[in-house]
């Protein structure tokens, strides 16, 4: 995984874990490496991985089965949520910035339509 | 200690090695040329051993002062007063084993030059020259010899003492200043200096125990091995004191002030 | 507990002053980056740590004991030079280690040295400058110390190296253990560490944690150094 070093490194591995269960490439209830086989795999410091782990389980994405290890959540209905506010944060920095360049609603409905019918047209 | 002076054995092994092997080459190479060539060996041979003994002593040191490899030494958990004493150990224990090394070389040559000169080997001649050695016959004993060695190794220890204490004070209080070889050979010239005023003035003291002992000695015309004792003793006690005292001036800058 | 606590550090040298009134505190658990270009102090300050040159003022302390040849037994140091004798195989120098330190693991070196590909029965002088870097940092970090302190290990070493290197180092932190890296090549280094220190001239110019100042100034550790050490 390459880093942004201008970001906080902590949150650019929270938004990829949040990514891969969306996607389904983390499934639910799966067990997550320990922090220390976590940074060593990413080569980023282990307090950071620590600091990962404590957000997303304040965020109740992941939990930790003491002795056990972390593990993603097995709620559908939190994986849902965080599909919804994932999406919804993407969309709505789409929106703002089609506003700057202009783009109205429905200027924009139509840019999707096309778009999406030739991105799927070519696959 | 014992693992700092096994290391510094294992460091010089080599040297040793190479300076024994060289040894014999050359004796071998001045022995075909016949008698002549092994007596030239054997003066030749214990200058030379000498001059690479004090080479090396003094190298052994400075080096571990002056170049990055002496962190390997200096990371140690070892204290100062260790490290220093572990020197002057391994210093006087190569003395030992290169005088064991010369011992040696002098045997085989001096018993070349005896067979080559035609001579029979009078072992009856061995004995008795041992046993006049042994009973003092010969103006002196084994005795006499190892009260001088006794105090040659106190001179000894008290020079390498002085030496190693100028560069040590050359690497602590004087670490800024550039010339290191030529200042520690100024602050060895300087210790030398402050010795010998402090011994001159204790010697004149004494004075009248040298004498009764030189009357002694000379109105019998040889010294018992007691006088020798006698007489080498205040000499042998200031060198002991003074190497003990740089020895502790030594471990004392290493352990606070040292810039390496 | 480890612990080291640097109380108003200076070290002059005849002409220049080397560290100017330095007082940092170093926490187990972290890893800590000391930045800063050549000649800001960083060396020095290790060096005195390490005991191989003495404060003109100030102390250290570790674990609340004043620096003696005792403490040195709590610190790993790797020195940025080639320190390790020529004329040895890389065995004897383990060997070395083994004899010295108590808390020196032998046969962890040994597997680990393996690992990273340097040979163990080459002599030093026959190691190349990557090589010697990779056996440098492996040395120190075999040790089971408290407070290892590393002098620029990336310098002069090729790129599949340094990578191996910080491989090593990030695998061997430690709740316990405090790491302070040396370095003025922080980019490679920067997401490795906790804590990150730009000393300038001797002196302590920041002192803060990598996240939080990548937070509130939204810049990279390195972008952050170029800007303070923008007229060094």
């Amino acid at each position: 995984m390459e880093f942004n070093n201008n970001i906080p490194i902590y949150l650019q591995v929270i938004e990829r874990i949040k990514q891969d269960i969306v996607s389904g490439k983390l499934k639910p209830g799966e067990k997550m490496p320990s922090s220390r086989e976590y940074s060593n795999e990413l080569g980023i410091n282990f307090n950071t991985v620590a600091r990962v782990y404590k957000e997303l389980e304040m965020e109740e994405i992941v939990f930790t089965k003491r002795g056990l290890g972390t593990f993603i959540t097995e709620s559908d209905k939190q994986i849902e949520e965080l599909r919804y506010t994932m999406a919804k944060n993407r969309i709505t920095s789409f929106i703002e910035g089609m506003k700057q360049l202009g783009y109205t609603k429905k200027d924009m409905i139509k840019f999707i339509e096309t778009e999406n019918n030739y991105t799927e047209g070519n696959e | 200690m014992l693992n700092l002076i096994k290391y510094e054995f294992i460091r010089k092994y080599k040297l040793i090695a190479v300076t024994i092997i060289t040894a014999i080459a050359l004796n071998i190479f001045l022995i075909t040329r016949g008698v002549g060539g092994s007596a030239t060996f054997l003066v030749l041979f214990p200058i030379v051993l000498f001059v690479l003994y004090l080479t090396d002593i003094i190298k052994m040191y400075s080096d571990d002062l002056n170049n990055k490899t002496g962190y390997m030494l200096f990371m140690t958990p070892n204290s100062g007063y260790k490290i220093i004493s572990s020197k002057l150990l391994t210093a006087v224990l190569e003395g030992f084993a290169l005088l064991f090394l010369y011992f040696i070389f002098t045997l085989i040559n001096g018993a070349y030059i005896v067979v080559s000169t035609g001579a029979q080997i009078d072992y009856s001649q061995i004995i008795r020259v041992v046993d006049n050695l042994l009973s003092g016959s010969l103006g002196f004993s084994l005795s006499h010899i190892f009260i001088s060695l006794t105090a040659t190794l106190a001179f000894f220890l008290a020079f390498i003492t002085t030496v190693y204490t100028a560069m040590t004070i050359r690497k602590s209080i004087f670490s800024e200043i550039k010339f290191g070889g030529l200042l520690s050979f100024i602050i060895f010239l300087c210790i030398n200096w402050g010795i010998s005023v402090i011994s001159s003035r204790l010697f004149d003291i004494i004075t009248p125990y040298y004498d009764s002992i030189t009357n002694a000695i000379l109105s019998a015309g040889r010294a018992t091995p007691e006088e020798l004792a006698l007489i080498l003793l205040p000499m042998t006690a200031f060198s002991i004191i003074q190497a003990i005292a740089l020895t502790g001036i030594s471990g004392y800058l290493l352990e606070k002030k040292i810039n390496l | 507990m480890s612990q080291l606590k640097i109380n108003g550090l200076t070290k002059k040298y005849y002409n220049k002053t080397a560290l100017s009134d330095v007082t940092l505190n170093f926490e187990q658990g972290k890893i800590y980056g000391l930045l800063g270009p050549n000649g800001s102090g960083k060396t020095t300050l290790m060096k005195v740590v390490a005991g191989l040159h003495k404060q003109t003022s100030g102390n250290v302390l570790i674990n609340d004991e004043e620096l003696s040849y005792k403490t040195k037994a709590y610190i790993s140091y790797m020195p940025t030079e080639n320190y390790m004798y020529a004329s040895f195989k890389v065995v004897d120098i383990l060997k070395f280690f083994k004899d010295m330190y108590e808390d020196f693991r032998y046969d962890y070196a040994v597997a680990l040295l393996n690992d990273i590909n340097v040979n163990i029965d080459y002599k030093v002088s026959n190691l190349s400058s990557g090589q010697i870097g990779k056996l440098k940092t492996a040395i120190a970090l075999s040790r089971d110390a408290e407070i290892y302190m590393l002098d620029e290990p990336l310098n002069g070493v090729d790129v599949l190296s340094r990578d191996t290197i910080m491989d090593i180092i990030t695998k061997s932190y430690s709740e316990n253990k405090i790491i302070i890296i040396s370095t003025h090549l922080v980019s490679e280094i920067e997401k490795i560490l906790d804590t990150v220190i730009f000393l300038k001239d001797g002196v302590v110019e920041l002192f803060g944690d990598a996240e939080e100042l990548r937070q509130t100034r939204g810049l990279s550790v390195e972008g952050l150094y170029k800007e303070v050490f923008k007229n060094a």
